[in-house]
C-alpha cells in the first residue's frame, strides 16, 4: 500500500468524496471523521462542563441547606437540584467528560486527523469501520443522556458505578437510568474498539516509505501504545457493563452478594479498565504536547527515544496498578501493599516525561504562541496533578485522604490541567491545518490567561477542603458539622469554576469566528518538521498528491549549518549529514 | 417578602462568611485550609507520611517551576539568537530515571512497613469489640456487654432483621447492647471494628481519626483498629456514594474517659441475664 507511488487521490481508497454539507455527515475522509469527533466532544465538553457548574452551584449554596432562619434551602439556591439530581449530576458528568469528551478529542478528533497525515498515508486502513465508530460513539452519547429523560432519572451511581448500588434497583431508584448507562457505555466501548484496531493497522502497515517507527512523531507513538491500552482495557468494561444490565434486568446476580454475588468483582474489573483508562487520557495529550513544545522551542524533542520508552512503561505498568483504587475497599490487605509499591513504579515514566519537557525547552528559541502557552502550562499542572498522586499512593496515606476532595482535586489537575491543556494547545496547534485559517493569537492568549488562572484558583483550594475532611459525593455540606467552617472555600472555589467556564466562551467565539475570518494559515504557519505540514490546509482528501518519501527524524529543528532552523522530514538530505534517530527501515523507492 | 429581603442581606454577608449555622459544632481547632486534628495513634504515622511526602514533593515542585520558569525567560524567541540543536543526553536519563526510583521505592517501603502495622497485624487482644454495620441510611452499632465478646457474626447471616448476622443462640450475644447511629469510644483503649453493610457499600470515615474503610455487603472486615488518644465530639461520614440519602448518613462518636463509657455502657446494656462465659470467640470472615 505505501510503496504504491503516483495516483489520483481518490482512487487511493477506493471511496468518492460526499459533495457539500454531506461530507460532513458520511464522509469517509479520516479529516472530515476527526471534525466529527471535535465537533461533537466539544458540544459534549459544554454539556459535561454545564454539569459542573450546577454541582459547584449546589456545594457553594445548597438547596438543601437548613437556614439560621429554619428555612431550607440557601435562598440562592436552585430548587431542583434536590440530592438525588445532584447524584446523577456528578455521575454525567465524568461519564461525559470521560468518554464523551476527553477520549473523543485525544483519540476519536485528533488521533483521526494527525495519525494518517502524519505518517504520510492518504487515509486510515479501514475508512467504513472508522466513519461508524463516530456515528456508533455519537449513539453511546445519546443513550447516556437520554437517561435525564427516562422515569427515576439519570445513573446516579457515580462514574465508578459501584454495585450493588449500582446493580439492584431497589437501591438505587434509577433501574432504566443505570441500565442506560451500562448500555452507553458499552457502545461507547465498541467506537474505541473499532478505533484502536484501525490506529495500529494503520501505524503499522501505512507508514510511508522511510518513515521508521523511530522516525515516527511522538504524537503517533503516544496514539499507538494508547490504541493497545483500549483495545486490551476496554473490552473488560463492556463485559462488566453487560453483567450490570443483565444483574438490573433479567436477575442474574453477579455483584449482589444478597443472592451470591461479589461486590468487589465489579471495582476489579471496573478498575482494570479504569486504570488503564487513566493513562489512555493522558498518553495521546503527553504526545501531543511533547510535539507542540518541540515545535515552538524550535528544539528536537530532548531525550526523544526515552520518551518513547517511558510511553511503554507506561502502557505496560499501567495494567498491574488497578488495585491502588481498592487499598480501602477492603482487598486483600497484602495485595494492596503490592498495588502501593507498583503504583510508586509507575510514578518513575512520568517524572522522565516530565524532565524531558523541560529538557526540550532547555536552550530553545521559545515562541510564545497560545499553543506553547498551554502546552507549557499542560507540563506545569501535570507536575502538580503527579505530585498529588503520591500522596494516594502511598497506602497509610490513602486511609486518610481517599475519596475527599483531595482526590477530586488531583484527577482534575491531570485531566483538565493536563489533558485540557494539552487538547487547547493542540487546538491552537492544528486548528490552521484542518480549518486553513489562523486562530486569533490575542484572543487565545487571553483564554489561555484566564483559563489558567482561573482553574488554578478553582481546583487548587480543592486540595485543602479534601485534607479538611470533605467528601466527595456529598449533596451538601453544610449538612456536616465539621464541614460548615470550610464552606467560605467552597463559595470560593464556585465563582472561581463560573469564571473558568465562561472564559471559555472566548475560545468558542475565537473558534468559530476564525473559521471565516481567520488569517490564512498556508501550509506550514508554525515552520513544522513533519509531513501534515507539507500539503494544503486544509489538506485536500486522499491527503498527498505523490506519497511522500521519509529522510529523516520527526524533529530537525535549529540544525548547525542549515539555511532555515527547520528540516521537512521529506526532505532529501544534502551534503550535511542526516539528522535522524534510527535509519530508514524501509528501502526508498526510486520511482 | 420581608424573608426574601433578609436573605438578600444574608447572601451578601455570607458571600465571604459561610453562612454557617448556629448548630453545636465542635469548634474548629485548626485552620480550615489544613488537617483537623488528628486523636488516634496510627494518625501520628499517617501525618508523618503526609508531611514527608509533602515535603519532597513541594521542594521538587519549587525546583521544577523554578527551572521552568528560567528556562522560559531565558531561551525566549530573541532576533539572531538560535536554538541549542541537542537530540538529549543519556547520562541525564539515566540520573533523573535512578534518582525517582530511588525515592519511590523508598517511599512504597516506609508505606508499606506502615500498613503493615495498621492492617496486617493481628489487633491487640484486649481490644474492645465494636460491630457497626451500614445501611440505607445509617449506622447499626452493636457493643460487648460485660463479658467484652460480641455475639458470633457472619457475613452471610445479615439481613434485614438481623443487621448483624448474629447467631441468636450464642450465650456471648446475650448480652450485647445496640445502638442507632452512635457510637462512644473509651479514650486510650484500642477499638477493634467488625464493618460490614445490610444493602450496598457504605464507608467508616472519621478525618480527625485518619480513618476510612469501605463496608462492603457479604463480608464483615475484622481488620481496622485504632486507638484515640484524646477526647471529643466528632461526626462519623458515610463516604462511600450508598443513593439518595447519602449525603446525611453521619453517625456521633465521641470519645470519652474510661469511666464514663462504662456508665454510658451501663445504662445501654440489657437488663442482666445470666451472660455465662464460654469460649465462643467472635471469628468473623474477612478477605485476609
Amino acid at each position: 500500500m505505501s510503496t504504491a507511488t503516483v495516483h489520483s487521490a481518490t482512487h487511493v481508497h477506493g471511496h468518492e468524496e460526499p459533495s457539500g454539507w454531506k461530507k460532513y455527515l458520511w464522509s469517509l475522509d479520516h479529516k472530515i471523521i476527526g471534525l466529527q469527533y471535535l465537533f461533537t466532544s466539544l458540544a459534549f465538553l459544554f454539556i459535561g462542563g454545564g454539569m459542573a457548574l450546577l454541582l459547584r452551584w449546589q456545594l457553594a449554596y445548597p438547596s438543601t441547606q437548613v437556614m439560621p432562619s429554619g428555612d431550607v434551602g440557601n435562598p440562592i439556591s436552585l430548587p431542583f437540584i434536590n440530592p438525588q439530581f445532584y447524584n446523577a449530576l456528578f455521575t454525567m458528568h465524568a461519564t461525559v467528560m470521560v468518554f464523551l469528551v476527553v477520549m473523543p478529542l485525544l483519540i476519536g478528533a485528533f488521533g483521526n486527523y494527525l495519525i494518517p497525515l502524519k505518517i504520510g498515508a492518504g487515509d486510515m486502513a479501514f475508512p467504513l469501520v472508522n466513519e461508524l465508530s463516530y456515528w456508533v460513539y455519537l449513539l453511546s452519547g445519546l443513550v447516556m443522556l437520554a437517561g435525564f429523560f427516562v422515569a427515576g432519572g439519570a445513573a446516579a451511581g457515580g462514574w465508578t458505578s459501584y454495585a450493588p448500588l449500582s446493580s439492584v434497583a431497589a437501591y438505587n431508584g434509577t433501574k432504566l437510568g443505570q441500565t442506560l448507562w451500562a448500555a452507553g457505555i458499552f457502545i461507547n466501548g465498541l467506537a474505541s474498539i473499532m478505533g484502536a484496531f484501525n490506529y495500529i493497522t494503520t501505524v503499522v502497515n501505512m507508514r510511508a516509505p522511510g518513515m521508521g517507527f523511530f522516525r515516527l512523531p511522538l504524537t503517533i507513538w503516544a496514539l499507538f501504545i494508547t490504541a493497545f491500552l483500549l483495545l486490551l482495557a476496554v473490552p473488560v468494561l463492556s463485559a462488566a457493563g453487560a453483567m450490570l444490565i443483565l444483574d438490573l434486568n433479567f436477575g442474574t446476580s453477579f455483584f449482589n452478594p444478597a443472592k451470591g454475588g461479589q461486590p468487589l468483582l465489579w471495582q476489579h474489573l471496573f478498575w482494570f479498565f479504569g486504570h488503564p483508562e487513566v493513562y489512555i487520557l493522558i498518553l495521546p495529550a503527553m504526545g501531543m504536547a511533547s510535539d507542540v513544545l518541540s515545535i515552538f522551542s524550535r528544539k528536537p524533542v530532548f531525550g526523544y527515544k526515552a520518551m518513547v520508552f517511558a510511553m511503554f512503561a507506561i502502557g505496560f505498568l499501567g495494567f498491574i496498578v488497578w488495585g491502588h483504587h481498592m487499598f480501602v475497599s477492603g482487598m486483600n490487605l497484602v495485595l494492596s501493599a503490592a498495588f502501593g509499591v507498583s503504583t510508586m513504579v509507575i510514578a518513575v515514566p512520568s517524572a522522565i516525561k516530565t524532565f524531558n519537557w523541560l529538557g526540550t525547552i532547555w536552550g530553545g528559541s521559545i515562541r510564545f504562541t497560545s499553543a506553547m502557552l498551554n502546552a507549557l502550562a499542560f507540563v506545569a499542572m501535570f507536575v502538580i496533578g503527579g505530585f498529588s498522586g503520591i500522596f494516594m499512593a502511598s497506602t497509610p496515606v490513602n486511609i486518610f485522604v481517599h475519596h475527599t476532595y483531595f482526590i477530586v482535586a488531583h484527577f482534575h489537575y491531570v485531566l483538565f490541567g493536563g489533558s485540557i491543556f494539552a487538547i487547547f494547545a493542540s487546538i491552537y496547534t492544528w486548528y490552521p491545518k484542518m480549518f486553513g485559517r489562523m486562530l486569533d493569537e490575542t484572543l487565545g492568549k487571553i483564554h489561555f490567561v484566564l483559563t489558567f488562572v482561573f482553574f488554578n484558583l478553582c481546583f487548587f483550594p480543592m486540595h485543602n477542603v479534601g485534607l479538611g475532611g470533605m467528601m466527595r459525593r456529598i449533596a451538601d455540606p453544610t449538612a456536616y458539622e465539621h464541614l460548615r467552617a470550610l464552606q467560605p472555600i467552597n463559595q470560593f472555589i464556585t465563582l472561581a469554576a463560573i469564571g473558568l467556564g465562561f472564559s471559555q466562551l472566548i475560545f468558542l467565539w475565537n473558534f468559530f469566528r476564525s473559521l471565516k475570518h481567520g488569517a490564512p494559515a498556508g501550509n506550514n504557519p508554525w515552520e513544522g518538521t513533519t509531513l501534515e505540514w507539507t500539503v494544503a490546509s486544509p489538506p485536500g482528501h486522499g491527503n498527498f498528491a505523490v506519497t511522500p518519501t521519509v529522510y529523516r527524524g520527526a524533529y530537525d529543528y535549529s540544525v548547525p549549518g542549515h539555511p532555515r532552523d527547520f528540516i521537512m522530514q521529506n526532505e532529501p538530505p544534502t551534503s550535511e549529514s542526516v539528522h535522524g534517530a534510527a535509519p530508514a527501515r524501509r528501502s526508498v523507492p526510486t520511482g | 417578602m420581608l424573608n426574601l429581603i433578609r436573605h438578600r442581606t444574608l447572601f451578601f454577608l455570607g458571600m465571604g462568611m459561610g453562612l454557617l449555622s448556629t448548630a453545636h459544632a465542635e469548634i474548629r481547632q485548626t485552620s480550615v485550609w489544613w488537617l483537623p486534628r488528628n486523636v488516634t495513634m496510627f494518625g501520628h504515622e499517617i501525618d508523618f507520611i503526609f508531611y514527608v511526602i509533602l515535603i519532597l514533593t513541594g521542594v521538587t515542585a519549587v525546583a521544577v517551576f523554578s527551572v521552568m520558569i528560567y528556562f522560559i525567560v531565558k531561551y525566549r524567541a530573541r532576533p539572531g539568537v538560535t536554538a541549542v540543536h541537542s537530540h538529549g543526553n543519556n547520562t541525564l536519563e539515566v540520573i533523573w530515571t535512578g534518582i525517582p526510583v530511588f525515592i519511590f521505592l523508598a517511599l512504597a517501603i516506609y508505606g508499606n512497613e506502615q500498613w503493615t502495622q495498621m492492617r496486617l497485624k493481628t489487633p491487640p487482644a484486649d481490644a474492645l469489640p465494636v460491630a457497626v454495620i451500614g445501611e440505607q441510611f445509617g449506622w447499626n452499632v452493636r457493643y460487648p456487654g460485660a463479658d467484652g465478646k460480641l455475639a458470633k457474626m457472619t457475613a452471610s447471616s445479615v439481613t434485614k432483621e438481623n443487621p448483624f448476622g448474629v447467631d441468636a443462640a450464642d450465650p456471648a450475644g446475650l448480652d450485647d447492647f445496640t445502638t442507632y447511629g452512635e457510637l462512644v469510644f473509651p479514650v486510650d483503649r484500642p477499638i477493634r471494628l467488625y464493618l460490614g453493610s445490610k444493602d450496598v457499600i457504605h464507608a467508616f470515615y472519621v478525618p480527625e481519626f485518619r480513618l476510612y474503610q469501605d463496608m462492603v455487603p457479604g463480608r464483615i472486615y475484622d481488620f481496622v483498629w485504632l486507638k484515640a488518644e484524646q477526647t471529643g465530639q466528632f461526626q462519623l461520614a458515610c463516604n462511600q456514594l450508598c443513593g439518595q440519602g447519602h449525603y446525611k448518613m453521619f453517625g456521633k462518636l465521641s470519645v470519652v474517659p474510661q469511666g464514663e463509657y462504662e456508665t454510658w455502657a451501663k445504662g445501654k446494656a440489657p437488663q442482666p441475664t445470666a451472660a455465662k462465659e464460654t469460649s465462643t470467640v467472635p471469628v468473623v470472615m474477612a478477605d485476609r
